[in-house]
């Protein structure tokens, strides 16, 4: 379904000068280096997958998304998305996809939500009979119709992102690419955006790409991970590959009101234990020890005046790993 | 002195921009350049009929077309209309400076790098290319200097009221294309406002949109009696003293509803 | 069309939002156009005429630029504000759209306030044919050739608002430019090519062939010079023009898509 082959993104960066005659000299100055933002990434992804695309900030992920929807052009190799080139067939390849940016919206910002659909149903050239039953299944999966008269710009972000959604998939695409869908949404609002791309995927059989800074999107909706630094894959594989490779694990910290002789780390699920200073820093992996057996065990020890936990920065855990 | 400080730090701001200025100052120069065709083009063969010949209206377009960037094209609203918008004016109203004093010295910042910037190079563009007015008098550069100052303080004075009026009516777009209109047209900066039909003529002289531009302009030229001083002198004031008041009733305004 | 007329309606509406602010923006503008035209009749109602243009005639030319140059701004409002799509990198999200880019510019938005500048210009133009007392024949033709004039000026207007749009691939910003490529040149057309000296004539029949939108005509029209082929001259420069603005706009798309940004 997206099919990526030995892709290239190289950025020349000239050498300019500050300001606005800079910016001109630049047209004819040939001085610059390349900048390789993509470098030989293949991948395949099948139909009806759904794949996280993670890796850190500026590791080539938006340029990844950019070049897949026909936005950007690749210096080398091939993509094909549903059959096509984004490249040579851009508006052909735009009718197939739906791709959702969680940093901005693709609804109009003065108008009710119901008039960005109207202007996309028209857009994408959908059937009416088509249209109505996107709104009536939509508002069943995303309860977007007790907004639908209201401008965007007095949405809430989860509901915007929820609005965003639905626009995305008005025209009924295979494929959907989401850069950070739930960025900045409180809990209640990922959660039902997540079980809406769960449902999007195993029922209506959509391929997904996702890119995200949220662990929990990539543990509960992925199938497959794709993780990519300095422009290259470094992973790909299953989540609990992923797991095996860098570790992923949840963090507790723990501050006693003395700290505790005994401590000894017989559970199983317990990665890694330290001091850091006076408190104690516990390492384990969720999927095999729950946090409320570990809170139990932990209490066991001496007595806490105060207990945090922590999600690991998955970015931060792949720039040190690879 | 903070202001002083404000007035430095505007100043440095703009100089980021001094090349994308410079692109627009040519612009700027070819507007003038229009005004005077069309003089020229009017006035030929009818001079003896005008108090001006041609030479004193390229003159007097050059000039205007240099005083229009320190007290015509100011900032809309002074921007005051931004911090109405977000809010940022109910803190900014109880600073321990002084609000008026605050708004405007990074305004005059601003004009200052214009006339460096925008006026100077302009002028340089007409003296160049048509020739640019150098006052005789030695005397006349004391009364300049005081003109101009004056017409600088009217301006910001005259867009201060722009802005602070986002207090009430939060839209300040309309009232600066107003406000502007009036500099331009009645200030004189195509027409010499003793040109225009009759009673407006004699109207205009009073407004405080002459002070602006025509008679600094009329007194670079060293064609205006220096009593025209006095008249901008009471708009000067005049104007300070109605936004001093104006913000005390814009802060009263803003502690009773919390903005 | 449809989504034209959906885009459209669209705009309008949430325009319509601020009913007030809509009402006394347009109206202003207006008035700020307006001013400009009351000062040149007040000179010319001294000194009769410029370079033997009188107040009608100047008011023709007048007319037709300001009605241009504001059908521009009415219908063109996100070329023309096109900097912000590269200052905010809004660009991106107007090439994943199965529609062409500028079809995505040109329905997105109408800055229908600028219309108080259209009725302004119609207002001058109204007054002038009146006032010019021209016979039948040549009122007719006037009256015939007006659409077309208008036309070729929007699309001159057009293309230059696009052009200067398109360098924004490059600089990112192009408010300064506009100066230079529209207001000033725009400005000049208001009055006739023959007041300029011979540099600035060349531009404007030029790189900023503004001369052609109503000059050139008006010319042959008032029996001022000039042959029939003048009445010709504008929609072909107009087309011309367009067509090379379009080039340019496509260049710089695919510029776009190699550096994206």
């Amino acid at each position: 379904m997206i099919v990526a082959d030995q892709l290239n993104k190289h950025f020349k960066i000239y050498e300019t000068k500050k300001g606005f005659i800079g910016s001109f000299t630049s047209l004819v100055s040939t001085k610059h280096h390349v900048v390789k933002a993509v470098n030989d990434i293949s991948f395949n992804i099948r139909e009806g997958e759904f794949v996280g695309y993670i890796g850190p900030n500026g590791a080539g992920k938006s340029t990844t998304i950019k070049m897949l929807s026909g936005i950007l052009h690749p210096t080398g190799g091939n993509i094909e998305v549903a059959g096509l080139s984004p490249q040579k067939r851009r508006k052909e390849v735009a009718r197939k996809i739906g791709i959702v940016f969680g940093q901005r919206t693709q609804l109009w910002w003065d108008l009710p939500l119901r008039d960005s659909f109207d202007i996309l149903k028209e857009m994408y050239k959908v059937p009416d009979a088509k249209y109505q039953q996107f709104l009536k299944l939509y508002d069943d999966l995303l309860q977007i119709g007790k907004f639908m008269n209201t401008p965007v710009r007095k949405l809430s972000l989860g509901q915007r992102m929820r609005g965003d959604l639905a626009a995305a998939m008005i025209h009924d695409p295979d494929v959907l690419f989401l850069d950070e869908p739930t960025i900045g949404l409180d809990v209640n609002a990922k959660t039902s955006i997540r079980s809406f791309l769960k449902e999007l995927n195993t029922k209506e059989k959509k391929t997904i790409l996702l890119t995200t800074h949220d662990m929990d999107d990539i543990e509960q909706l992925c199938s497959r991970v794709i993780v990519i630094n300095h422009g290259q894959i470094v992973l790909d594989g299953t989540l609990e590959e992923l797991r095996r490779n860098i570790g992923l694990p949840s963090v507790m910290e723990v501050q006693y009101r003395e700290r505790p002789k005994n401590v000894t780390a017989k559970l199983n699920g317990i990665e890694k234990m330290r001091w850091d200073h006076d408190k104690l820093v516990l390492m384990y992996d969720r999927s095999v020890l729950s946090s409320p057996s570990l809170l139990q065990e932990v209490t066991k020890w001496g007595e806490p005046v105060d207990i945090q936990m922590k999600e690991p920065d998955i970015e931060e855990v792949i720039q040190k790993i690879y | 002195m903070v202001y002083w400080i404000l007035l430095q730090k505007s100043f440095m701001r703009n100089l980021q921009y001094k090349v994308a200025h410079l692109i627009n100052n040519a612009a700027s120069a070819i507007f003038g350049f229009v005004f005077i065709a069309i003089w020229a083009g009017v006035l030929q063969g009818k001079e003896q009929n005008s108090p001006y010949d041609v030479m004193d209206m390229t003159y007097y377009i050059a000039a205007a077309q240099c005083i229009l960037w320190v007290s015509g094209f100011l900032t809309a609203g002074l921007n005051i209309q931004n911090g109405v918008r977000n809010g940022a004016i109910s803190l900014e109203l109880v600073r321990p400076t002084n609000f008026f004093l605050y708004v405007t010295s990074q305004e005059a910042g601003r004009l200052v790098y214009n006339f460096f910037f925008r006026s100077v190079p302009i002028g340089l563009v007409f003296a160049i290319t048509v020739g640019f007015y150098v006052p005789q008098n030695v005397l006349s550069y004391l009364f300049i200097c005081i003109s101009i100052l004056l017409a600088i303080i009217i301006s910001v004075n005259l867009h201060y009221l722009v802005g602070i009026s986002a207090c009430w009516t939060t839209e300040v777009a309309w009232a600066h294309f107003v406000n502007f209109t009036l500099l331009a047209g009645l200030g004189g900066q195509m027409v010499p406002i003793d040109f225009l039909p009759a009673p407006l003529s004699v109207l205009t002289q009073y407004l405080p949109f002459a002070g602006a531009i025509y008679y600094p302009v009329m007194v670079f030229l060293e064609k205006a009696s220096h009593d025209v001083i006095w008249i901008q002198l009471f708009w000067a004031i005049a104007l300070t003293l109605l936004n001093l008041w104006i913000t005390e009733r814009a802060r009263q305004k803003l502690e009773i509803q919390g903005g | 069309m449809n989504l034209y007329l959906k885009l459209l309606s669209g705009s309008l509406r949430s325009r319509m939002q601020y009913k007030m602010n809509f009402l006394v923006s347009s109206l202003s503008y207006g008035l700020i156009m307006a001013v400009d035209f009351v000062l040149l009749a007040a000179i010319l109602q001294r000194f009769d005429d410029v370079k033997g243009w009188n107040l009608y005639e100047v008011g023709l030319l007048y007319g037709i630029s300001s009605v241009a140059i504001t059908l521009y701004r009415v219908f063109g409002v996100e070329i023309h504000n096109f900097e912000r799509y590269m200052v905010e990198g809004e660009f991106d999200s107007l090439l994943i759209r199965p529609v062409s880019p500028l079809s995505l510019l040109l329905t997105k938005n109408l800055d229908l306030s600028r219309i108080g500048g259209t009725a302004q210009g119609v207002i001058i133009l109204v007054i002038s044919i009146i006032g010019l007392r021209l016979d039948s024949f040549d009122r007719l033709l006037l009256l015939l050739y007006l659409p077309v004039s208008i036309a070729s000026g929007t699309v001159i207007c057009f293309s230059l608002g696009l052009l200067t749009a398109t360098l924004a691939f490059w600089t990112q910003r192009i408010k300064d430019f506009q100066t230079f490529t529209l207001y000033a040149p725009f400005n000049a057309a208001n009055y006739p090519m023959n007041i300029y000296p011979g540099w600035l004539k060349i531009i404007f029949f030029t790189v900023i062939p503004v001369g052609f939108m109503n000059y050139t005509p008006v010319l042959f029209i008032l029996d001022k010079g000039g042959s029939i082929w003048n009445l010709a001259l504008p929609p072909a420069v107009a087309l011309a023009f367009l067509f090379f603005a379009l080039r340019f706009w496509q260049f710089g798309i695919r510029h776009y898509h190699s550096t994206g940004s």
